[in-house]
């Protein structure tokens, strides 16, 4: 798939994602659940380390395209928290472009650690110019 | 087990600013680096009236008028152990700096999965600015059953 207007692959590495990157998102995002910020929680649930909240993996996401196309670009995004991106962890946000319709493009979004496993799959609709 | 009952549900609504500062800590806390966002300068050099707001911002502004916490707690249901399994945005009309958003969501479904070992809850919000529909999402959550004995 080719475009003037919109590039084929966007892509977005963010991380190693630290303990204090989890306690700024918690307060920017007002998400206190401990599973972020206390192993100890976490580990009572499963998790060996503190799990990354989806909202900051799909923040990262939607910048994934606003860095490429600008502020207010997005028309929609969707996500599906597929795998637990968890502290220590570098996300890598990787999108396709699958179709072009009118001024809109759709692009497919993957999003995963830097070993490999699967975080997010996904799809968003962008505008070249931001929404009005 | 979560009252089915709830499935239909729908918070007051609750109006809501949009701070600069509040939009500045989501930048910094997300990796965001493009001026825009805080400095009306740049905005206004960039084609916006105003600083914009980051995608997924309105998920913040949505904690405080009534976040997972607070609705799972409302259905008698603990925090610990949920996940986030999915969520969507459809945006229908620019939001900034210093508009004020309100905010309403609705319990859509209530549904298990593998014999009750995970329970759905899918919730969705709407977003308005004055008379107008400035975007939608849907958030749906997983409970463990055996993280939380029910």
């Amino acid at each position: 798939m080719s475009s003037d207007k919109f590039p084929p692959r966007l892509a977005l590495d963010w991380g190693p994602v630290s303990a204090v990157d989890l306690a700024l998102f918690a307060a920017a995002s007002g998400d206190h659940n401990p599973l972020h910020l206390d192993a100890e929680v976490a580990r009572d649930a499963g998790f060996d380390r503190p799990i990354v909240h989806g909202m900051l993996t799909m923040a990262c996401t939607a910048r994934a395209f606003t860095a490429a196309l600008g502020a207010g670009s997005v028309r929609s995004l969707e996500a599906r928290f597929v795998g637990v991106a968890k502290l220590g962890d570098t996300i890598r946000v990787e999108a396709t472009l699958e179709a072009v319709e009118a001024d809109l493009a759709r692009y497919s979004i993957a999003a995963r650690a830097a070993d490999g496993r699967d975080l997010v799959t996904g799809s968003a609709r962008v505008g070249a110019s931001p929404l009005r | 087990m979560i009252d089915r009952a709830l499935i239909g549900h729908v918070t007051t609504p609750t109006t809501l600013r949009i701070d600069a500062w509040r939009v500045k800590l989501f930048c910094q806390a997300t990796g965001e680096r493009d001026a825009v966002y805080w400095d009306e300068a740049a905005a206004r050099a960039a084609g916006h009236r105003a600083c914009p707001v980051p995608t997924t911002f309105l998920k913040a502004l949505e904690n405080e008028h009534l976040g997972a916490a607070a609705l799972l707690a409302l259905m008698g249901a603990p925090i610990r152990g949920v996940l986030h399994a999915g969520q969507s945005f459809e945006f229908l009309a620019p939001l900034h700096v210093g508009d004020t958003v309100e905010i309403c969501r609705r319990v859509a479904d209530i549904y298990d999965k593998k014999n009750g070992a995970l329970t759905f809850v899918v919730v969705d919000t709407d977003y308005r600015s004055g008379e107008r529909a400035v975007a939608t999402s849907r958030q749906t959550m997983v409970l463990r059953s055996e993280v939380d004995p029910a």
